[in-house]
């Protein structure tokens, strides 16, 4: 039985505040005192700072602070500790943050970041990947073999790396009946939240509280602990609600700048960022990649062997992207079953503005080149490239290509439902074609926590450090508290803004609402329910083991005559033992896999509870200019048991439209000095609701054993996972070959076709 | 900073003399300033509920377009829909329906963009440009007001008070397309407008076609109509293609290459050449183009 019923409509509590304008988002949060805060960047790619003066800004009345990195302890952060809140010696990307001040207004802090002095020495950009890892490239970070970090291997600009081998890859090569090798190049591209990020600091004694449009508010507040020593119960993060995020706020941004900077104020200060702040300065970006694979299949259409190397762009810090490596390594080999496989893929430091988790990163893009080499081997064969899919994906009890066993998983079923849902036989126009792919994405168990209440009349509050981007939260947790209560989902309330006042949690990153916090808000919910079925069982005479809580009730299994509202045991609980409920839960466990990497295991361990999905798309190519429109597109997902249809759909939607603009539209262009050529929203084009072609949403619901509640798995990230390769698929068979770019822009489709025909 | 609202023509003349700049929707100057193209004027009066302006009328010689009247009322007019309907094309085209509900005919005529959407149109109709100041008026051919991008040969007190329209022969029709990668909030990559009129064999009697986005300014195809005079509309939208591509004389930029943009504008005229002649043999083909048959990313 759905845990929501199918006529139910649940309209998520936070819709009305968004969609009429009374939600306050960071922009519109006001104190009294309250200064603007603004940043002098870098603006060169790389140099030398020969000289930094900010003594004649500090001078200007209405200027209350301006700091740089003399003014905060030294410390260096990120997943490889090499950034610093302000440059010092050396600026490594445009977007670097050199200084910063607090004014009065905007106006007077404009007037003090043009007061500052500073001169640069140029140095040589690094800003091509395959140039950046021969001998003598100019080095990204020339001391880094002296930056404070724990077990990582330093060589050159290879900021982290990921082997995967399995069996003897050159064997298989040579014992194939067909070698395949492609080449894909994808531009970096953006989260592109509609709400540019805005940051307000506020002390009180030795006490900061700091509003922040942050999807991850515990590594907020551990990023500023950690850079302005202090302890984690005098900085409270409080996240109001948010424009968006889709990765893009992940991490630690810009709260520790805005809190020194309230510091030294005395006043509360405010940041918020203008779009093109929004584009150039955040360490969130989707890494351009260089993708190659090599595949041998036989005759029959079995592959034999896979080898693939990635080069990403790290830019010129480590975020959070040490990981990234295993992922773009396990997006090049892909859900297939392949005898030896070899992957390495290494993340290299360049000029660019750094790279950073967004929306399943790293998997669009080597889901792209892989699926369009897919394409190519099955073209090889002369097969139709679904029925070599079907032929060699992973199905339940198959080892895929890291070793791992895979427990029941619905691939297969996504494959058959995509494609039957897009009319895969139907007759097309010349102009048109129809494109498929596949795709795969982990799931991330990990820590959690929540609250449950049920104050004296009935109603509920679900505490929990869950975030609210669009994940949906609002509504799964509510729903999940209120199944196991024999509650309505309307019954509660989420607090979930507040590290002060909720466990901690993740965040809004990794798809992990569902799994991590769903399953402590379960966990909470159950000792309420407890609780409850002691108290109802003292009433009606009964055993606890014989209460039912359903529909607002508590009554005696089999005598539903025999009951109490859950209102009236409130009642009777808030003049008692209160109905108080805390949980946490342990986190799966990551199966083991082959492979080694310069960090940790943190991405190196098999993928728990793994999502499969296959997108369809249809399309229509505009000869003569090269632009394509997406007509339709038809998807499948297995991400175990939908727990909210009305959020997975959603879900399914927006990545699609994501996947749409990353085929298409969405990429960053560079100059040769590594700045960005296009940060605003008219040349960096996102899809609009006009662009939205009929989305058909199909999800296997086969119940996942040991990971989310109720056999769910999450869904937030797979949907951005395919499309971009299905598209590219279908643009193939219209003009003969792959784009090998990404983003397959008009002028790249038109270009593919003018070099064909002079072929 | 002062900002001053004209009741009358005389008033908002008086204030430009004085050193002020017009603002009517402010969908150029405001979000220009927004993102640091140039700073906001430091004196501004606003044009936007001046009577003198908002007319859209018939005359003796044509139509007459008030200054501030918005895109949005243009791409509904029936008096523009059925014979200016390349200039109800371009207005469809802009921004988003806020843009169009703000943004006026005379601030976009006079923001000079070589991108603009009802340049090329205004210039296949053959708008000319009513030209006022507190010393006196004057009409400007287009061709003589646009000199480079954002530039044009008013003086700063003068205002553009209106545009005015010639009559539209029988048999006649316009049509602008342009290319685009998706379907709103969008700037023109290239476009094309064209206009023409028929022949009684359906041959093409006389027509023109003008360039956005290809050149520092909008620009006309010189010698279209001995180009296309006589021929079918097909062999007019070929001759016409290959003229546009050879005139055209693009930048390279984030959005495209100067020889895509060769390439597109071509067809772009092309495109707008067969529609044209489609609505001048009496088609109806539903504002804007690009939406009905079918251009660049609207397929």
């Amino acid at each position: 039985m759905p845990l929501l019923a199918e006529s139910k409509v649940f309209i998520r509590p936070d819709g009305p505040d968004k969609v009429t304008g009374s939600g306050r988002y960071v922009a519109d949060v006001t104190l009294t005192g309250m200064l603007t805060a603004k940043f002098l960047y870098a603006g060169i790619s790389h140099a030398r700072i020969v000289r930094l003066d900010v003594s004649a800004a500090r001078q200007i009345p209405g200027v209350f602070a301006v700091l740089t990195h003399e003014d905060v302890p030294e410390h260096r952060f990120g997943s490889i500790a090499d950034r610093t809140l302000f440059a010092k010696d050396v600026v490594r990307f445009e977007g670097e943050v050199v200084a910063a001040v607090a004014a009065v207004d905007a106006d007077t802090a404009q007037r003090a970041l043009a007061a500052v002095i500073v001169e640069y020495e140029p140095l040589p950009s690094v800003t091509d990947l395959e140039a950046a890892i021969t001998d003598g490239s100019p080095l990204v970070h020339e001391g880094w073999a002296d930056y404070e970090a724990a077990d990582v291997e330093r060589n050159g600009n290879v900021a982290s790396f990921t082997s995967m081998t399995r069996g003897d890859v050159d064997a298989g090569l040579a014992d194939a009946d067909h070698v395949v090798s492609s080449r894909y190049v994808a531009d970096a591209s953006h989260a592109a939240p509609i709400e540019p990020r805005g940051v307000l600091a506020q002390w009180e004694g030795d006490r900061v509280t700091i509003w922040s449009s942050t999807q991850v508010p515990f590594q907020a507040r551990d990023g500023v602990c950690e850079t302005l020593d202090l302890p984690t119960n005098r900085v409270r993060i409080i996240v109001p609600h948010m424009g968006g995020g889709f990765g893009g706020k992940c991490g630690f941004h810009y709260e520790a700048h805005i809190a020194a900077l309230a510091k030294t104020a005395r006043r509360p200060v405010r940041l918020v960022f203008s779009r093109e702040e929004e584009f150039l300065a955040p360490d969130r970006r989707r890494e351009g990649m260089i993708v190659e694979i090599t595949t041998g299949l036989n005759n029959d259409g079995t592959l034999t062997a896979r080898r693939a190397r990635v080069l990403l762009d790290n830019g010129a810090y480590s975020a959070d992207s040490s990981f990234f490596p295993h992922m773009a390594a396990m997006h090049a080999l892909g859900p297939y079953k392949i005898v030896f496989n070899d992957a390495a893929a290494s993340e290299i430091y360049t000029n660019h503005q750094p790279s950073g988790s967004v929306r399943a990163p790293t998997a669009p893009q080597a889901c792209w080149a892989l699926e369009s080499h897919t394409d190519e081997l099955a073209a090889v064969l002369g097969m139709d490239p679904v029925a070599f899919r079907q032929l060699n994906c992973i199905d339940t009890g198959e080892t895929g290509v890291a070793g791992q066993v895979y427990d029941e998983i619905g691939l297969q079923e996504c494959i058959r439902e995509a494609v039957s849902g897009i009319g895969y036989d139907q007759e097309l126009d010349d102009s048109e074609a129809i494109g498929v792919a596949v795709g795969w994405w982990p799931s991330f168990p990990g820590a959690s926590g929540a609250y449950v209440k049920i104050d004296n009349d009935g109603k509920g509050i679900i505490t929990t450090g869950a975030q609210e981007c669009g994940t949906g939260s609002v509504m799964t947790l509510p729903i999940l508290a209120a199944a196991e209560l024999g509650m309505e989902p309307e019954d509660f309330e989420l607090v979930y803004q507040d590290t002060s006042a909720a466990p901690y949690d993740e965040g809004a990153t990794g798809s992990q609402t569902i799994l991590n916090n769903g399953r402590a808000t379960v966990e909470a919910a159950q000792q309420i329910a407890v609780q409850l079925k002691n108290l109802a069982a003292e009433k009606l005479e009964a055993s606890p083991e014989d209460i039912v809580l359903m529909d607002g009730q508590a009554h005696v299994a089999g005598s539903p005559d025999s009951s109490i509202s859950i209102v009236k045991l409130a009642a009777l609980a808030a003049r008692g033992e209160m109905l108080l409920g805390k949980g946490s839960g342990t986190p799966a466990d990551y199966p083991s896999a082959v492979g080694v990497a310069c960090v940790g295991d943190q991405g190196l361990s098999g993928w728990a509870g793994p999502q499969f999905s296959c997108h369809a798309v249809k399309i229509r190519l505009d000869q003569e200019t090269g632009v394509v429109r997406v007509l339709e597109v038809s998807t499948a997902h297995d991400s175990g048991v939908i727990i909210n249809p009305t959020g997975a759909r959603g879900q399914v939607e927006g990545g699609v439209m994501m996947g749409i603009g990353q085929a298409l539209t969405e990429g960053t262009v560079y100059s040769e000095e590594g700045g960005q050529e296009n940060p605003t929203f008219l040349d960096y084009k996102l899809q609009t609701m006009a662009d939205a072609p009929p989305i058909k949403v199909h999800f296997a619901e086969i119940p996942t054993p040991g990971l989310g509640p109720h056999g769910s798995k999450p869904i937030a990230e797979a949907p951005n996972v395919a499309t971009a390769a299905a598209i590219s698929n279908a643009i193939t068979k219209l003009i003969g070959r792959p784009v090998g770019q990404l983003p397959m822009t008009a002028e790249r489709v038109w270009g593919t076709m003018a070099g064909q025909d002079e072929a | 900073m002062s900002f001053t609202i004209a009741q009358t023509l005389d008033e908002a003349l008086a204030a430009l003399t004085a050193g002020a700049r017009p603002i009517a929707g402010g969908t150029d100057l405001v979000v220009g300033a927004r993102q640091g193209k140039a700073p906001l004027p430091t004196s501004l009066v606003a044009i936007d509920r001046l009577n003198e302006l908002a007319l859209l009328e018939s005359t003796d010689d044509g139509i007459r377009v008030g200054a501030g009247i918005t895109h949005a009322r243009l791409m509904n007019d029936p008096m523009i829909l059925s014979d200016y309907t390349a200039l109800a094309d371009g207005a469809a085209l802009v921004g988003s329906p806020s843009t169009r509900n703000l943004g006026t005919i005379g601030g976009n005529v006079m923001n000079a963009s070589p991108a603009m959407d009802t340049g090329a149109p205004l210039m296949v109709l053959g708008a000319v440009v009513e030209i006022q100041s507190a010393q006196g008026s004057r009409v400007v051919e287009l061709s003589e007001l646009w000199t480079g991008p954002g530039q044009t040969t008013a003086a700063a007190d003068e205002l553009c008070v209106a545009i005015a329209l010639p009559p539209r022969p029988a048999m006649s029709g316009s049509a602008y397309v342009r290319l685009e990668y998706r379907r709103a909030m969008e700037i023109a990559v290239v476009g094309a407008a064209a206009s023409v009129t028929l022949a009684e064999d359906g041959t093409i009697s006389t027509g023109s076609v003008a360039l956005s986005a290809v050149a520092p300014t909008i620009i006309e195809v010189e010698g279209a109509s001995a180009l296309v005079a006589g021929k079918t509309p097909d062999d007019a939208a070929a001759v016409i293609g290959a003229a546009a591509s050879d005139v055209a004389a693009p930048i390279s930029d984030v959005r495209a290459s100067d020889g895509y943009r060769r390439h597109t504008v071509g067809v772009m005229a092309a495109r707008a050449m067969k529609a044209a002649a489609r609505r001048a043999s009496g088609e109806m083909i539903g504002v804007p183009v690009n939406r009905a048959i079918g251009v660049g990313a609207t397929l």
